[in-house]
């Protein structure tokens, strides 16, 4: 009979083996299309929205950077200054006098969701183009974006986000995190489960928008919130490979957990708030909230799993070691070296070699496109990145979970 | 309209050829699990024979006087085989996961170790002060704690084999394992737990700080 941690260890594989497969077919199949954006039919006039809160720093190359895109009917490009104890609000005012599409709201703290409602009430384009205030868009991004809304039921179509201050070893590892994330999205964007539009540049179709009310102020993650609100809705959300943005991702161990903790918070409230239509509702229903939880349970489980074995391993070495010290033996042996590796070990090895070989695939093709081989290259990076930056994730969700529970939103 | 179509069947498809491919996986792994039972089943089946003829062996002793030395030094070199054999079968069951083909050959080879040490009993009758027998009753299925506590004997006893040779017959049996003949030795002997060591059919070990005696009664 197998036992429990075997049966575990096989039911673990199956699913990581399933979602292998699942995204090998949809390269496959769908190889061609990956970096495929449609050619506009209309000239979309497009409002650009830029929340800023303490942003002196980055608002006016982020501003420069929309006014810059090669699309040619950006109607207004308008800046939210939502309180900013600094500058920001003035940098605005004055770059107003270089840009006449250049709007500013100066308005009292009150968040980002609330901050875009405010301007989406008044923006006049039939797009809505959302970049936050550290994120500069390249000159053809915004071009390409729009073309899918060729699509009368796409609603919202996202970007694969860069990272602009690779200063540091957190910082340039989370640069191979968001080029998988990438380009997992677009894998998803095959099936139309899409189920996050980014921040650093995301574009809607203002009518959906109004008529999904808008960003929900009581969500911590209000790009998760507004996506899954437009997917309830029946619409398509969508993700170009080939448009990209660049942003700052946060340098400090400490700043990065607190945002790893918001994105948490964000996906559990969605799943909170959306738990009727689970495995209901078209792709929301039966696959992006169950694929959300599932990931969420699943990195939590392995977690789990895997503390319980190195603890077991723990305590039955300190044991060894104990009664060796009392009995005078030697507490490692040649002879311990078992060289007939179990089959779990021998799945284990397949699965990561095979990981590390997909990670480099993805990376040659993302950071390949934009000249960046070092990242493809750093064989370091990426072991670090899958053996060690990804075991963080599940103690994320567990820290999300306990400050939910607490009811403790502070940023 | 098509392609995503399609691209939908991808659920299904993924499903199917990770069903495919982790069956094959498991599949390879059973079969690499059996061909290790088949292996020590041979390597059994050779240990049978050899015992059986050191059984007649000892017959033959009893009906007409061969050497004694012969006699123990065949017992010996069949003690270090099964001992070599009982490791190999260890490691072969750490390793196992997804049948459990080998406690079988775990049980067998627990009847002919007992078979062995009653042999050597025996002969240490007929040629007195040749060797020493070491047995090791051990519990097969076994806690944390226990196991810990099992390895520091099995590493002392296999140090004390390598260190003392030929002068003692080191023979392992799990004494939990449902068989008639290693209950009624417990009971013979007394044993009121597990693992214990018996030298010489005399002299009983519980604890772990007591091992260092066994060396001194086997020089």
């Amino acid at each position: 009979m197998i036992n429990f941690v075997s049966a575990v260890y096989l039911v673990l594989m199956f699913i990581a083996l399933y979602f292998f497969f699942f995204y090998i077919i949809l390269i496959i199949r769908n190889r061609d299309m990956l970096f495929y954006y449609p050619k506009p039919e209309r000239n979309y006039s497009i409002s650009v929205l830029v929340p800023a809160y303490n942003e002196e720093s980055a608002i006016e190359k982020t501003v420069e950077h929309i006014f810059n895109s090669d699309y040619k009917n950006i109607a207004e490009v308008i800046v939210i200054n939502d309180g900013s104890k600094d500058r920001t609000g003035e940098i605005a005012e004055k770059l107003k006098k270089k840009y006449k599409k250049l709007k500013v709201i100066n308005k009292k703290n009150s968040g980002k969701a609330d901050s875009l409602n405010q301007a989406l009430k008044i923006a006049k384009g039939e797009l809505i183009a959302i970049t936050d205030a550290d994120s500069f868009p390249e000159k053809e991004s915004i071009r390409k974006l729009a073309g899918f809304f060729n699509d009368e039921k796409v609603a919202a179509v996202t970007s694969a986000v860069f990272i602009r201050n690779r200063e540091n070893f957190l910082t340039s590892i989370q640069q191979i995190e968001y080029i998988i994330l990438a380009w997992t999205r677009k894998l998803l964007d095959f099936i139309e489960a899409v189920y996050v539009t980014n921040g650093p540049l995301s574009i809607y179709r203002k009518s959906a928008l109004r008529e999904v009310r808008g960003f929900d102020t009581t969500t911590v993650t209000e790009d998760i919130d507004v996506t899954w609100n437009l997917l309830k809705h029946g619409y398509k959300t969508k993700m170009c490979l080939d448009a990209f943005v660049t942003t700052n991702a946060p340098t400090k161990f400490r700043a990065w957990w607190r945002q790893r903790e918001r994105w948490g918070i964000g996906g559990i409230q969605a799943i909170i708030k959306y738990r009727n239509v689970f495995l209901k509702k078209g792709m929301l229903g039966f696959f992006v909230i169950p694929f959300v939880s599932l990931s969420i349970l699943l990195s939590m489980g392995v977690f789990i799993f895997s503390l319980y074995l190195v603890l077991k391993a723990f305590i039955s070495t300190y044991l060894t070691a104990h009664y060796s010290y009392i009995a005078e033996t030697p507490f490692l042996r040649m002879q311990d070296i078992n060289l007939n590796p179990t089959i779990l070990i021998f799945f284990t090895a397949v699965l990561f070699i095979t990981s590390f070989i997909y990670t480099r695939y993805i990376l040659a093709n993302l950071s390949g496109k934009r000249n960046e081989w070092h990242e493809v290259r750093n064989i370091f990076k990426r072991l670090f990145y899958l053996l060690i930056y990804l075991a963080f994730y599940p103690l994320v969700w567990f820290t999300s979970i306990y400050r939910m529970i607490k009811g403790d939103y502070r940023w | 309209m098509e392609i995503l179509k399609s691209n939908r069947n991808v659920f299904w498809e993924a499903l199917i050829i990770t069903i495919f491919i982790f069956g094959i996986g498991v599949l390879i792994g059973i079969a690499v699990e059996n061909r290790r039972g088949v292996e020590i089943s041979e390597l059994y089946i050779e240990a049978e024979l050899q015992m059986l003829d050191l059984n007649i062996q000892s017959e033959i002793f009893n009906l007409k006087n061969i050497s004694c030395g012969r006699m123990v030094r065949d017992n010996i070199k069949f003690g270090d085989r099964i001992f070599e054999e009982a490791l190999l079968l260890k490691d072969y069951e750490d390793s196992q996961t997804l049948t459990n083909a080998l406690e079988q050959q775990h049980r067998k080879y627990d009847l002919l170790r007992t078979l062995f040490w009653i042999n050597s009993i025996k002969i240490k009758k007929e040629c007195p002060g040749n060797f020493h027998t070491v047995v090791y009753i051990y519990n097969y299925r076994a806690g944390m704690n226990e196991k810990a506590k099992q390895k520091v004997f099995s590493d002392y006893l296999s140090e004390l084999k390598n260190k003392k040779g030929d002068k003692i017959i080191l023979i392992p049996i799990a004494g939990d394992l449902n068989l008639f003949s290693t209950q009624s030795l417990i009971e013979e002997y007394q044993i009121s737990s597990l693992p214990v060591v018996i030298v010489d059919e005399k002299e009983k070990f519980y604890g772990i700080e007591e091992l260092y005696k066994i060396s001194s009664l086997t020089d």
